[in-house]
């Protein structure tokens, strides 16, 4: 026995939250070339059926690009700091994929590990994460190569299984995820079929051991020569969370906010003395497989990548670590 | 906005050091009466006078702004005046498309001698902004998508890889260059062995304008080089060697006609073939003519009010990442202003109210210089139409000056000269 939800009943369910003063945010087309995960408006706007993944992820909603962390307001000699977290409403992040959701949890380590990040983890607290299974893949998907798949469960609150007729098996898998869906499914003896995720592309312990012996290497500098220094790939990955902190405001008052950063910026590094660390591109991509596949997993025993593919998907240079980790794994 | 009897504005004045603000002297010692709404910043020259302070003041709450310095031919260092008006000129037709008020920005000439000048200026700039009310940062509803026209996307047929690939080959065994720069199967790639010319690649996905590459200290140190660049591309290698940022003969250019590439900018490209590289691989038909403009006006028919709300839709979506930047070969500060953090001259946050700040910077930036590759478009990961904001200062520069950047080897920059006839109706 499974419990099934058309297309057009999963809408009218986001009309339902919207109307109760639930925030909702999923795929929806922002520009004639771009499909982001950004909050909606409306139920129409929910993109199901969606052939490649968007291009950036459901971390936004939780850490998100821009956070006020407290305010100050300064008179004469006094320094007054003030709350500036707002209300959350109840959050509901449909339609985001199972490399997507299975990111949280790895997240959650980070900001949970020493200092219990209070803003995120009520954003989490508030969130229902409705994942829908993969049914196709492109060049850029690994899941499989880092333990994930098509239709992975982890970090989901509830798992749609596309039967490809526009309707899904809904599996709830959290109580939060039972009480969104609760009467909203009808009962059926079919079970969604299982799709084929990506062939292995990389060994990703290969990837960490070679990083390991291979600090000093002209490999960095072949591989990443085209990187161009933007942080497309960083601000667009489920697990990146590196951030800035940035006092916004003047004399009299303003407010702290964190903002993401990326380590492929220079100024990421760079030393009040003027002396920057990782001087060069080579070195800040370099970085960036180290955190993913050395550093975190030494920390938290799992890799920092969930195999989405956005870096190689949406690196303006062709580049991203699936390329990197591909030459290591195979080279 | 109820009760606008109680309204007092606040004007910031950008003046020069020799005349305005030696006008605005005369007006004190005449004691000659103005508002009190009026804060000057005295500035060495108009030509000091940085657009990004105009929006700083706006940012800080400033309700009007005016700039004000010398009559064309008082320049105390002869020509600042000139170069202002120039960039007042496209900088005016870029706030007008983001949407900005226009009542509210105020230019002038008004020399050491018209005390009289500054006190009316004042005295006018003062009341009509008390009519217009207090400025405010957009807090409305975006506007909805507006409805471009639709855009052919010419694809071309790439069937000169074969003699690319032989071209590269002789010039690396030849050792003419160190490198070439091309394209590969998954993007840029650095070719330096002969035998490895067959990784170069000619097809619909060579999308990368190749000529940013030239700035990046890592590759100026493969020695010298060839770069493989489309016609569009080839249009930055000429800003590049006008502002003296690449020494033209060390380079060994390879243009390759194109037809397209399946992009909206390629419909009526005018330089599908090549005009100045040393070697130019296939012949490509001209495109049928379009209207370039023709976007524009689609978002000019909309009200400001409207722009405003449309360019907050598409900015609110800026991740910062910086794509636009680094993949512009036009960008090549070793130090980008929004890098500056002492102090932080632009916000760094993706707010809306930093955001602003940086894509006005950004594109303003490149006023009479962007070829109009596209390369920023293509890569934003939030798809923001960034190449509007290129495409209304092109025009800028074409309506006003007859300019347009990259196509004649002679030309000189834009925002670097100045004509004495310039348009000036726009400043009081």
């Amino acid at each position: 026995m499974s419990e099934i939800i058309t297309q057009d009943l999963l809408r009218a369910c986001v009309g339902e939250w919207l109307a109760a003063g639930k925030s909702v945010a999923g795929p929806k087309q922002v520009s004639w070339n771009r499909v982001l995960y950004a909050h909606l408006e409306k139920p129409e706007e929910l993109l199901l059926d969606l052939e490649a993944h968007p291009v950036n992820s459901i971390k936004e909603f939780f850490f998100p690009k821009h956070e006020k962390l407290y305010g100050y307001k300064i008179e004469g000699n006094d320094v007054r700091l003030m709350e500036t977290a707002e209300a959350l409403p109840e959050q509901v992040v449909l339609g985001g994929r199972p490399c997507d959701a299975a990111a949280l949890p790895i997240l959650d380590h980070v900001f949970n590990w020493d200092y219990k990040d209070s803003q995120y983890n009520a954003r989490r607290a508030a969130a229902t994460i409705v994942t829908i299974a993969c049914t196709t893949h492109d060049d850029a998907c690994f899941c499989s190569s880092v333990g994930l798949g098509p239709a992975a469960e982890r970090g989901s609150d509830v798992i749609l299984l596309p039967f490809g007729d526009g309707s899904y098996e809904v599996r709830c898998l959290t109580e939060k995820g039972k009480s969104l869906f609760a009467g909203k499914t009808t009962q059926s003896d079919k079970t969604a079929p299982v799709y084929a995720g990506p062939e292995h592309k990389i060994d990703p312990a290969k990837v960490g051991a070679f990083a390991r012996d291979h600090f000093e290497d002209t490999f960095w500098k072949e591989q990443t020569l085209a990187c161009l220094g933007c942080g497309v790939c960083a601000c667009n990955c489920p697990t990146c969370h590196c951030f800035d902190i940035v006092d916004e405001g003047n004399a009299a008052g303003g407010y702290r906010a964190r903002n993401w950063d990326s380590c492929q910026y220079p100024a990421f590094t760079q030393h009040a003395s003027g002396h920057n660390p990782r001087g060069s591109q080579s070195n800040r991509q370099r970085q960036r497989v180290f955190h993913k596949f050395l550093i975190y997993p030494e920390k938290f025993g799992e890799v920092l990548c969930t195999g989405c593919g956005n870096c190689t998907r949406n690196c303006p240079a062709g580049l991203g670590i699936l390329r990197i980790a591909t030459e290591i794994s195979h080279g | 906005m109820s009760d606008t009897s109680t309204f007092e504005p606040k004007i910031v004045a950008f003046v020069c050091n020799w005349c305005t603000y030696l006008g605005a002297d005369l007006a004190g010692t005449s004691r000659l009466e103005y508002p009190a709404n009026v804060r000057i910043v005295r500035l060495p020259c108009t030509g000091r006078i940085d657009f990004n302070l105009l929006i700083k003041a706006f940012e800080m709450q400033a309700d009007a702004v005016l700039v004000s310095g010398c009559h064309p031919g008082d320049c105390h260092y002869t020509s600042g005046n000139f170069h202002a008006r120039r960039r007042w000129m496209l900088f005016r037709d870029l706030l007008d498309l983001l949407g900005f008020d226009m009542r509210r920005i105020h230019f002038s000439w008004i020399s050491a001698a018209e005390g009289h000048k500054f006190q009316q200026t004042i005295a006018e700039i003062t009341q009509k902004t008390r009519e217009l009310g207090p400025y405010k940062l957009y807090e409305g509803k975006p506007a909805a998508y507006p409805q471009f026209p639709e855009s052919v996307m010419p694809l071309g047929d790439f069937s000169t890889e074969a003699l690319l690939r032989e071209t590269a080959r002789k010039l690396l065994s030849e050792g003419t260059v160190q490198v070439v720069i091309g394209y590969g199967e998954r993007g840029p790639i650095f070719v330096s062995k002969a035998e490895d010319a067959d990784k170069l690649v000619w097809n619909r996905n060579c999308l990368t304008n190749l000529t940013a590459y030239l700035k990046r200290k890592e590759i100026k140190a493969l020695g010298k080089a060839a770069i493989v660049v489309k016609g569009c591309d080839e249009r930055a290698l000429m800003v590049l060697e006008q502002e003296s940022q690449i020494e033209r003969e060390k380079l060994h250019v390879i243009g390759m006609a194109c037809e397209g590439l399946g992009l909206p900018k390629c419909a009526g490209c005018n330089v599908r073939q090549p005009r100045f590289a040393d070697e130019v691989i296939g012949e490509a038909k001209p495109a049928e003519p379009i209207d370039h403009y023709a976007a524009l006006d689609v978002l000019m028919a909309m009200s400001s009010e409207e722009r405003m709300g449309f360019w907050t839709e598409e900015f609110d979506r800026c991740q910062r990442c910086y794509a636009c930047r680094q993949v512009c070969p036009l960008c090549y500060c070793e130090q980008c202003l929004v890098d500056k953090n002492r102090p932080q001259e632009i916000d760094t946050s993706p707010t809306r109210k930093g955001n602003f700040a940086w894509q006005i910077t950004r594109a303003f930036h490149q006023a009479g210089r962007c070829v109009g590759c596209g390369e920023c478009t293509r890569v934003c990961p939030a798809g923001i139409d960034l190449w509007a904001l290129n495409l209304m200062l092109e025009r800028s520069a074409e309506k006003n000056f007859d300019y347009k950047a990259g196509m004649e080897k002679s030309a000189l920059t834009l925002i670097g000269s100045y004509s004495a006839r310039d348009k000036e109706e726009f400043i009081r």
